[in-house]
């Protein structure tokens, strides 16, 4: 049980690093047009044309 | 009269609403004012010598941040709401654990120094949850104070309490913590919240869509390709569109082909060949390759702008429905905080410990959300789902009315046959004529006149024609000058062209067109009806969902029954506009509720009259302006899809509205009683808005 004292903690910055990491995500639109890259590959590439 | 939409992103419910609603009634000038709670938008309507600056200021006054109408604001209030609601959920899934080691060791037996290690783990976690995902509830309770009460007090209040009293347990080391009640109730607010702006979202941006033409566009100056701004551009100028753009304005094809598709516009997934001289509408988008085109229109004057602004009205109208439930939900509030007042003084005489929690528990389990969610949520997925199949509201009270329909009365012309009629076959009558020559004749003399059929012809300009006469109801006659002699020409119906014709008339069909020169009988063509690729389906359809369709048509009786065989319709022939109302009329007083679908002008008292008008793209400006519905595809299929949509939003509303008042009525009693412990209010709370949402959400499927 004494490791909860040094495991909290941890989870604590661990956690902390997960919120950044998320706002930094919504912050460059990471969550923007979900469906779109799977639908990417339906699209002709382009300049390919002929 | 001039109407300013104004976006207002702080207003959210009732009480807010009726605070910008007193704001600009006392200012002269102002007509009336429509509020779109869940698109959070006001549409006013003054006196065009009120500046939009002037009513800005007025709701500004009011305690609210005013924005003149614009979608940009959306995207970034969007991602904010996202920030909150992602980092309250990463903090709630860390207090819960620690929750539940608490509830736990409070069961089993825990050292105090672990439960203090988990209470101040769980204070830490809080800490982002109070003082940023809970951040608007405390900024829109603080404007309460200068503008009166909002639905944010309440809501602020319960996490203030919540909040402080565990901390105070915290920091003295005795007494409950609520950590998980706090950031549960914020989480669960909040993800409603979500919802409900990403459904707005998917609602503005079809209508958003609509507006958002591009900004640039490709000019031709000799030649010469140049960047234009959209609203720049005249009509008669030449623009190049490139292969995937968007057409800005509408306009006429200058290149030999085109293939646009105007999803945007008719919601049809077809694209659609285009030739020389057609019309190109602004919004459609090139599929093929870069072509040129003549624009015939602003971009402010072109269809789609028109399309737009009559979506904008219907969505800012507001159902009897919504009226009610937003004058139920503006006097809750004030219940709310007496209510949870009363528990606080009952309980502090009968127990003094437990009268704040239980004051808590009636804030949090009482929260209103669900009352003032449950219709402009299941409306704005009703408009939005009909936007993309392809039908526009433009008085929203009529969704709540198509639900009862149980007659719908069609006119034939227009609406269950297309527009342009057909030339079906050209009989010649005289040795002497050659077919393309009788087809430049006809064609020359029905371009100067108005009836449906006239469009049947090709439009040429190789004749020269004098003299030229309209005889409305009738026909067209005038001189033709061949070069050698003048010849009087006539084109019309048999009794039009004379005596000759009358002889030669096999039938008494009225599709029939007749062509004389110098009195003697040249052709005959016969013109046809073509039926709306889907009419039958959509008729059977209607009668599915037990409503009785019924034609009404000017048409000879031998037509219409021709065309109501094809079509499994009951219909009425050689009616006027009077029979078509005085039919109305009998049946609405019969106890029917009638929906008309109609395109002409002299359809418009008909439509006046029915209980639902509906029309279609092509119909006049006059008819468009006073329908309720605008049918947006070539095909009739919305129509159907009207009525089921319809219906399915009142149950949804219903069963919204009541799910609302009954978890209400069951839950504040039992927290007011202290039986309910501050967690369990707060997923009670928010469960019942998010299952509003989620119902709603259920109409887009």
């Amino acid at each position: 049980m004494e490791m909860l004292v040094v495991l909290i903690p941890v989870s604590i910055v661990l956690i902390a690093i997960a919120g950044a990491v998320f706002l930094w995500a919504v912050n460059n639109n990471q969550f923007e047009e979900l469906d779109k890259h799977g639908l990417d590959i339906l699209e002709d590439d382009a300049g390919d044309k002929s | 009269m001039t109407v300013s939409t104004i976006n207002v992103p702080d207003m959210h419910c009732s009480a807010c609403s009726s605070k910008i609603r007193a704001a600009l009634a006392n200012l002269t000038g102002v007509e009336a004012t429509y509020f779109n709670p869940s698109r959070r938008q006001v549409l006013v309507e003054h006196e065009a010598d009120i500046g939009a600056l002037e009513l800005l200021k007025r709701i500004e006054s009011a305690g609210f941040n005013p924005v003149l109408s614009g979608v940009e604001f959306h995207d970034e209030q969007q991602k904010e709401l996202l920030k909150r609601l992602g980092i309250a959920g990463l903090s709630m899934m860390q207090v819960m654990m620690a929750a539940v080691a608490l509830y736990s060791g409070a069961l089993s037996g825990m050292d105090e120094a672990y439960r203090r290690l988990l209470e101040y783990t769980s204070l830490i976690f809080c800490i982002p949850v109070i003082g940023y995902s809970a951040m608007p509830f405390f900024i829109g309770a603080l404007k309460a104070v200068r503008t009166g009460i909002n639905m944010d007090v309440p809501i602020a209040l319960a996490i203030s309490i919540a909040f402080g009293t565990s901390l105070n347990a915290t920091l003295s080391g005795t007494g409950e913590v609520y950590y998980d009640s706090v950031v549960m109730f914020t989480f669960l607010l909040l993800g409603a919240r979500y919802i409900d702006s990403r459904l707005q979202q998917r609602f503005s941006s079809t209508s958003a869509s609509l507006a958002g033409l591009p900004m640039l566009a490709t000019r031709l100056t000799a030649g010469v390709r140049e960047s234009v701004r959209v609203p720049d551009i005249s009509p008669g100028e030449h623009l190049w569109v490139g292969e995937g753009d968007q057409i800005p304005v509408d306009g006429q094809l200058q290149s030999a082909a085109a293939l646009t598709d105007e999803a945007l516009l008719s919601g049809e997934s077809d694209w659609v060949r285009k030739h020389h001289g057609d019309t190109l509408w602004a919004g459609s988008v090139n599929r093929g390759a870069g072509f040129e085109m003549t624009s015939s229109a602003a971009v402010d004057a072109s269809r789609i702008a028109d399309i737009a602004t009559l979506a904008d009205r219907a969505a800012l109208e507001r159902t009897p429905t919504a009226v009610l439930a937003d004058r139920v939900a503006a006097w809750f509030i004030p219940t709310i905080l007496l209510l949870a007042t009363a528990t606080f003084c009952v309980w502090h005489i009968i127990e003094p410990a437990r009268a704040l929690v239980a004051a808590l528990t009636v804030l949090v389990v009482s929260c209103p959300c669900a009352l003032s969610l449950a219709t402009p949520a299941a409306l704005t997925a009703a408009m939005t789902r009909l936007r993309d199949a392809g039908a526009v509201f433009t008085r929203s009270a009529a969704l709540e009315q198509l639900a009862t329909i149980d007659l719908a009365l069609i006119d034939k012309t227009g609406t269950l046959t297309v527009h342009e009629p057909k030339l079906q076959n050209t009989e010649l009558l005289d040795d002497h004529f050659a077919e393309a020559r009788v087809l430049e004749l006809a064609g020359a003399l029905q371009q100067h006149s108005a009836h449906p059929y006239a469009k049947a012809f090709p439009t040429t300009a190789a004749v020269h024609l004098s003299d030229v006469q309209v005889v409305t109801g009738s026909g067209v006659r005038g001189v033709w000058d061949d070069r050698t002699q003048q010849h009087s020409v006539r084109i019309g119906s048999a009794g039009f062209c004379g005596s000759a014709a009358a002889a030669g008339a096999a039938t008494d069909d009225d599709r029939a067109v007749y062509l004389t020169v110098d009195d003697r009988l040249v052709a005959r063509f016969l013109i046809s009806d073509e039926v709306r690729a889907d009419a039958h389906q959509a008729i059977r359809r209607l009668r599915e969902l037990n409503i009785r369709p019924i034609m009404l048509s000017g048409d000879s009786e031998q037509r219409c029954r021709e065309l109501a065989c094809v079509l499994g319709i009951d219909y009425l022939s050689r009616q006027t506009p009077e029979t078509k109302l005085d039919y109305l009329r009998a049946q609405s007083a019969a106890g029917h509720r009638t929906l008309m679908l109609g395109d002409g002008i002299n359809d418009v008292p008909v439509l006046a009259g029915a209980d639902v008008s509906a029309t279609v793209l092509e119909a006049s400006d006059l008819v468009k302006s006073k329908a309720d519905v605008l049918l947006l595809t070539r095909r009739l299929a919305p129509l159907p899809e009207l009525i089921t949509v319809a219906r399915r939003t009142m149950t949804i509303t219903r069963q919204n509205l009541f799910w609302a008042l009954a978890y209400n009525l069951t839950a504040i009693p039992i927290a007011a009683m202290g039986w309910m412990p501050p967690w369990l209010a707060a997923l009670g709370m928010a469960s019942s808005s998010t299952l509003v949402m989620f119902n709603a959400t259920r109409i887009l499927r």
